[in-house]
């Protein structure tokens, strides 16, 4: 990934560090500003007086009127008979001033002028300026140290060096300050002659400025000068990859420092610095350990930068204090001396160069999102996807204008996808394409909008995703713009739209001749024609292909297209020669692509055989038909041997036709589409030849393969299918037919002679009666051999069933014991199903004979397919095995058996021991009986199985069981969570019932009738629950005072709903009562009489409350 | 060994910082650190250093010349600046409160606020830190009466002229609405906060508030993005990172839902709960996070915990 930092970041950057060295470097480095006041005399002479202008005019940073007036000075020197120290501060001001000049204007000849003044002094003056500016510095170390700094700025490195060298030795007329500085400026001038050279010579040069700096801060960096020194040690070490000792210096040094904005300022930097070194290492390491720990510490650096405002009250606090302090000098010294003086301007200095880093930090607006944006890529380089997104939206929230926005943006999309919010990706993706045309992620961005439906197979929409793309993006360079075309020819393609994928084809070679997706586009165009069918204009386009690119990368795929093109044009044998030879010169292949394939073209070989058989039992057909019509002996039997051949022949090319199949079956692990396609033809010709032994065989292979994917389940069954046919083998057909056969002839034989004896008319003469007997005898025989064969197909089809559930039972047991495993409960449920199909069910309080098949053999079998018992195995496939039970009570309709079992499971196990299936089901029941347990299953789902099929359960039961509770509000929060995170599912009317009964409570009626009359509205809903809500209106109206509406309401509710007593009795109930408080006392009466009389009513706890008002009124 | 170990801790105390107060005439005493303790628990006292009165009321310092001892006092509302290094038992304070003893954490911390209770404003108080540890360990204990009283105790000090002091103030009365379930209010004010407030500190905690508060009123999105925001920007305060990650593991719950399964936010929520009982075992959270944890995953992380071989626990990110 290519990543750099924002533009105005790097200049922000440069800036801040430009103030730094100017901070440091100056007042060593600079004649002017480590100059101090001329001492003042008591009687101004005209040198004196010029002198003090003259500074008056540095003072100001007017230059060159300074300069004019030094050199006046200069003029008169001899004259005035200024001693030399004199004369060398005149000399030593000037070239300060051309210094700054030079520093302002850059020019070349300006530098010039400062070295020729800077080497003037150092001829002219070896005593330098004496005690005269400083008492301790007669400023040739300075000058010295200035004139490296200009053959710098003049690119004379050896100059710079050679000298620095002489700076660096120790020498009584050297500082140590300045030997200090002498070995930082080496350092950079180290750097600076190295830059634009090799990046080992780079390297060489920075080694070189890292040993230097080591000796310099090897005794400590207690002074101002070893700290910068230090700082300098800190930048190499950063640009050498050392980040561990620029981080453990950069600690040190903050330590040391005495926390001036300036030192805070360039502590961020170099944490930045440090963190990208850190990055850019992580970037370029091969090892992915190695990568994750630079990524954490380059992250770790950039957590570790104080971010805008802590720096920005930092800078301002300094700013503050440092004024006050000037304030304080001021106020103390109303009249200041030369050294009150001095001690003025210094801390107005001071305030001036805080103001000044203050100032540009301000106007650096990007430095928290350049933070955020480095922070958001290290966290997506370590798989953070998430976190990465709130760096990013950080960004967006607080530095809209970051130049790097787009930049921004891009990963921000990035981090979308991963995350799996594509749609959000999407949209973003269109509003940054709007808000930032001219943006260099554009076309990227562009190109990915139709990419990610691409990649969700949502073809209609990747195509007007590329569209919009197209009409809406302007800038978009022509590659972005072939992309997007492409996209489109990809999208349609992909739709299967073969003739406008073709159009678009056609379109796009046209436009983009030379384009690197001509390859692809031209085999696409042979395979638009070969999906449609035409098959040959499919020859004619691959040819085509082949023609123009011979080793082309979809060589083999055309080779096999040109195999099915045979097999449609040229006959079978020309396509399974195409075939093998593709076998032979592809077979091997390791790639990917080529792997997939293999399959297919087994496939094309067994459609090839199935083809020939085809052709072959058409034979088979005309001679049977030829024979069939032909009288003569002779030819007849040729006729017949002719069928019976092409029936031998076919035979062998079904065979062949199967075998190819399976094979591909086999090789199609990769490629799901071949595979349905191949085990679909193999299930055809297996079952019409009742292989089921087979067919078993290879689903079992396929189920084998991975248990828990999605279509497992579907190959089990076709397992336990085939299972159950092999009972009823063909051998029993066989022995059947034969049986049959034996005694057709002799049956027949036998009726005859009976008949012929009839019809002479000879109705009770032994011989008939005999014949009869024969016939009687021969059925009895022929019966007796039926029963035998059928016993045996039965005892064979029992033999299968139980091995179909012992196959179930070994199915399920793998997954029996996974909680999260939610097919389980289906696998369970699939058993008891098949189990519960053989139970003999008898009339409620009759015996089943000794040996039916009773529920109770059926949980024993459940039990034993299972592989697990009450009191063993793990404690979810103890509690499934109890599922299984009650699901198959259930089934065998002994409702209270499977209430049992549900009770069971409340009462072994704790919420999460379960699954989200069983906590549901099992919720329900425990919520029907009021038991408190329902309400830790309920909450169980609703924080730990959300996007779960069951989650709805949680919601539902749990919202229900707040309202039970009382606490209304809370259910209706749960209600409403349930319907904002699409958790409604099947529980969608259960949920907005009790929303709408929590509305109730709380008093918010309209929302309340809203939500009823809307459940009572729909047709799939009507039942109880339509009961329940007429009820709920009624109360409504009735907290509303209108009592006369509430009534009407109940009374509907009683005359449309008699089946469901729950809400029906309560209506009576509240119906009676509101007559009786109209003074309908009549009414009312009648109506609880009439409530005792419904047998569905007259036994609820509400008929009892009616008797005893009815004694009342 | 034995014999080096104190000439090794007065050579240790030697190289420490030292504790200095300024006085109202410029005068400046260094002052024996009364939270230095040697081998045996006692405070280390050099005869040549100030040391507080027992009611922390004065500062005395005794000098010896000859047989004459002169010993001179100094009332600590005479102290305008302290320079007092980090105070150890304050690390250990906030280190009990991870571990959930807040109790002792309050009783520790209550020595500390103790000798600067005269000096609360005066700028360099440690005061005003072991206050703020003192803030979270009432918060973790749950006594409304104590942070009421605690507050009130921080309010009577404020005159404004303390920046850090009113900052505390202003979270411990947002700590305050948290409890009283006031959420929707709880947000708003975070978030004019934390345009005021800069340091990580400070924004660390407003944020895990916030994201508290929007947690309540089901926000999980929000709250997502409010938690998660501690560890991407101020990941150096590692003493918030566990109700962070425990809180980003409850918003990701809670933006489970079938419409989003593509997602897998259930693992997500999964991943950051298995990242804190692995990163921060000993916190409090990582107790309520195993307890949010699958079975599998819990019993992962314990057997991970105690050292024994794990199965079925996904490494954290």
């Amino acid at each position: 990934m290519a990543r750099t930092a924002s533009r105005s970041y790097r200049l922000a950057h440069a800036a801040l560090l430009s103030v730094l060295v100017a901070l440091a470097a100056l007042p060593a480095s600079s004649p002017g500003q480590a100059a101090k006041p001329a001492p003042a005399k008591e009687e101004e002479s005209p040198t004196q007086r010029l002198w003090n202008e003259a500074e008056t005019a540095l003072g100001k940073k007017q230059y060159k009127a300074a300069l004019d007036l030094f050199k006046k000075l200069e003029g008169e020197s001899d004259k005035a008979g200024l001693p030399e120290m004199a004369k060398a501060a005149i000399a030593f001001r000037q070239a300060t001033c051309l210094y700054l000049m030079a520093g302002q204007s850059k020019k070349t000849e300006d530098w010039a002028k400062v070295e020729e003044a800077l080497k003037g002094f150092l001829a002219k003056y070896p005593r330098g300026t004496e005690t005269l500016l400083d008492p301790s510095n007669n400023m040739r170390g300075v000058v010295r140290l200035s004139l490296i700094e200009v053959y710098a700025n003049l690119s004379k490195w050896d100059a710079a060096l050679a000298d620095l060298e002489a700076l660096r030795r120790p020498s009584p007329e050297i500082r140590a300050e300045d030997r200090v500085l002498a070995f930082v400026l080496t350092a950079k001038v180290l750097e600076e002659k190295a830059k634009g050279q090799s990046e080992p010579e780079l390297k060489l040069a920075l080694n070189q400025a890292m040993n230097l700096l080591k000796q310099v801060t090897a005794a400590g960096i207690g002074t101002s000068e070893s700290r910068e020194a230090a700082n300098k040690l800190v930048e190499v070490y950063t640009k050498l990859g050392m980040a561990k000792e620029a981080e453990q210096l950069r600690a040190e040094i903050e330590a040391k420092g005495g926390g001036s904005p300036a030192e805070m300022v360039r502590a961020n930097v170099q944490r930045l610095e440090i963190g990208d070194a850190r990055f850019q290492a992580a970037e370029e390491a091969s090892d992915g350990k190695a990568r994750e720990t630079l990524y954490r510490q380059a992250l770790a650096s950039y957590q570790g930068t104080l971010r805008r405002a802590a720096l920005a009250r930092a800078l301002g606090q300094a700013v503050e204090s440092k004024q006050a302090e000037v304030d304080q000098l001021n106020r103390l010294y109303a009249k200041p001396d030369d050294n009150q003086k001095a001690l003025i301007d210094k801390a107005k200095e001071e305030v001036d160069s805080f103001k000044k880093i203050q100032a540009e930090f301000t106007a650096n607006k990007d430095y928290d999102a350049v933070i955020a944006y480095r922070i958001g890529l290290c966290l997506l380089e370590l798989g953070r996807p998430w976190e990465a997104f709130v760096a990013f939206r950080d960004i967006f929230q607080n530095n809209p204008g970051f130049e790097k926005v787009s930049g921004a943006y891009y990963y921000y999309i990035d981090a979308l996808r991963r995350i799996g919010r594509n749609d959000e990706a999407q949209k973003v993706s269109r509003d940054f394409l709007q808000k930032y045309p001219d943006s260099p992620e554009v076309a990227p961005i562009a190109v990915g909008l139709g990419e990610i439906c691409m990649e969700q197979e949502e073809y209609d929409k990747a195509i007007e995703q590329f569209r919009w793309a197209k009409a809406n993006v302007r800038n978009l360079d022509p590659q972005a713009q072939q992309e997007i075309d492409f996209g489109i020819v990809r999208a349609l393609f992909s739709n299967v739209d073969w003739a406008k994928a073709r159009a678009a084809l056609d379109e796009f070679l046209a436009k983009h001749p030379k384009s690197p997706a001509r390859e692809s586009a031209l085999y696409m165009h042979g395979l638009t024609w070969f999906f449609e069918g035409r098959y040959r204009e499919t020859k004619a386009s691959l040819e085509k292909y082949m023609a123009e690119f011979p080793n082309g990368q979809y060589q083999a795929d055309v080779l096999y297209r040109q195999g099915i093109v045979a097999l449609n044009v040229q006959g079978p044998d020309e396509a399974i020669a195409i075939a093998k030879r593709w076998l032979d010169k592809h077979g091997k292949s390791k790639a990917e692509a080529i792997v997939a394939q293999v399959p297919e073209l087994h496939v094309l070989i067994g459609d090839a055989h199935t083809k020939k058989a085809e052709l072959l039992g058409r034979k088979a057909g005309e001679a049977e038909y030829k024979a069939r019509v032909t009288a003569a002996p002779g030819p007849k039997a040729q006729h017949m041997k002719a069928k019976a051949e092409a029936e031998a022949a076919k035979e062998e090319q079904v065979k062949a036709s199967i075998e190819a199949y399976l094979v591909a079956v086999r090789a199609a692990r990769s490629n799901p589409q071949v595979l349905d396609f191949a085990i679909g033809e193999v299930n055809k010709l297996l079952t019409g030849r009742g292989e089921q032994r087979r067919l078993r065989e290879i689903y079992q292979e396929l189920y084998d393969w991975d248990p828990k994917a999605p279509k497992a389940l579907s190959y089990l069954y076709e397992v336990i299918k085939a299972t159950e046919k092999m009972g009823d083998g063909a051998e029993f057909r066989a022995r059947t037919e034969a049986a049959q056969s034996r005694f057709g002839d002799l049956l027949a034989a036998a009726r005859r002679k009976v008949d012929t004896l009839e019809r002479a008319g000879k109705p009770n003469t032994p011989e008939l009666t005999q014949a009869k007997a024969e016939v009687a005898k021969l059925s009895d025989d022929l019966a007796k051999d039926l029963d035998a064969v059928e016993a045996d197909r039965q005892k064979s089809i029992q033999a299968a069933r139980q091995e179909a559930l012992g196959i179930l039972g070994a199915a399920l047991k793998s997954s029996l014991n996974d909680r999260r495993q939610e097919g389980a409960e289906r696998l369970v449920a699939f058993l008891a199903e098949k189990l519960a199909r053989r139970i003999k069910r008898v009339r409620p309080g009759q015996e089943p004979a000794p040996d039916a098949y009773t529920l109770k053999k059926a949980e024993a079998d459940l039990e034993a397919t299972m592989g697990v018992t009450e009191s063993s195995g793990s404690l979810i496939a103890q509690a499934r095995l109890y599922y299984g039970k009650g699901t198959l009570a259930l089934l065998a309709r002994d409702p209270a058996r499977a209430e049992s079992m549900w009770r069971r499971i409340a009462d072994l196990y704790k919420a999460e021991e379960l699954s989200p299936g069983i906590l549901g089901t099992v919720g329900d029941y425990l919520a029907s009986k009021q038991d408190p347990k329902a309400e830790a299953y309920f909450a169980y789902i609703a924080e730990h199985h959300r996007s779960s099929e069951y989650a709805d359960f949680g919601f539902a039961g749990l919202a229900e069981v707040r309202l039970a509770q009382g606490k209304a509000k809370e259910a209706l929060a749960i209600a409403d969570e349930a319907t904002a995170m699409g958790i409604t599912l099947s529980k969608e009317k259960d949920l907005r019932f009790t929303r709408a009964r929590a509305l109730v409570e709380l008093g918010q009626f309209d929302e309340a009738k809203k939500e009823l009359t809307y459940i009572s509205g729909v047709r799939e809903w009507r039942g109880e629950t339509t009961s329940g809500c007429l009820y709920h209106l009624a109360l409504i109206e009735e907290k509303q005072g209108r009592m006369q509406e509430a009534v009407v309401l109940h009374q509907r509710n009683i005359l449309a709903w008699k089946k469901h007593e729950r809400w029906v009795a309560r209506s009576y109930l509240r119906a009676g009562e509101l007559l009786a408080k109209l003074g309908q006392r009549d009414a009312a009466r009648a109506t609880y009489q009439e409530m005792l009389t419904k047998d569905r009513v007259k036994d609820t706890p509400e008929a009892q409350e009616a008797r005893s008002r009815l004694t009342r009124i | 060994m034995r014999t080096l170990a104190p000439a090794l801790l007065l050579l240790a105390a030697a190289a420490l910082p030292a504790q200095v107060v300024t006085f109202k005439s410029g005068e400046r005493w260094e002052v024996n650190n009364p939270f230095q303790l040697d081998a045996k628990g006692q405070p280390v006292v050099d005869a040549k250093k100030a040391r507080f009165n027992t009611t922390f009321d004065r500062l005395e310092r005794k000098t010896t010349s000859g047989t004459i001892e002169v010993v001179a006092n100094r009332k600590m509302e005479e102290v305008v600046q302290i320079e007092w290094p980090a105070i150890a038992q304050l690390d250990q304070a906030r280190q009990m409160i991870l571990r959930g003893e807040a109790a002792n954490a309050l009783e520790l911390v209550e020595t500390v606020l103790r000798p600067f209770d005269k000096v609360k404003k005066v700028p360099g108080s440690p005061w005003v830190t072991a206050a703020i540890v003192k803030l979270d360990a009432i918060d973790r204990l749950d006594n409304d009466a104590a942070l009421a009283a605690f507050l009130s105790a921080l309010e009577s000090v404020d005159d404004g002229s303390n920046a850090e002091l009113a900052q505390k103030i202003k979270l411990a009365k947002l700590i305050q609405k948290a409890r009283r379930g006031e959420h929707a209010a709880v947000v708003a004010d975070a978030d004019g906060l934390i345009s005021q407030f800069d340091g990580a500190d400070t924004l660390a905690r407003l944020h895990i508030l916030k994201g508290a508060s929007l947690l309540a009123l089901k926000r999980y999105e929000d709250a997502m993005n409010t938690y998660l925001r501690v560890p991407v920007f101020y990941g150096s305060q590692q003493e918030h990172l566990p109700k962070a990650l425990l809180g980003a593991a409850k918003a990701f719950r809670g933006m489970d839902s079938p419409a989003t399964k593509s997602q897998r936010l259930g693992e997500v929520a999964n991943t950051y709960l298995r990242e804190l009982v692995a990163t921060f075992p000993v916190s409090v959270e990582a107790e309520e996070a195993k307890a949010l944890l699958p079975r599998e995953d819990r019993q992962a992380a314990e057997k991970a915990q105690s050292g024994l071989p794990t199965q079925g626990a996904a490494a954290p990110q």
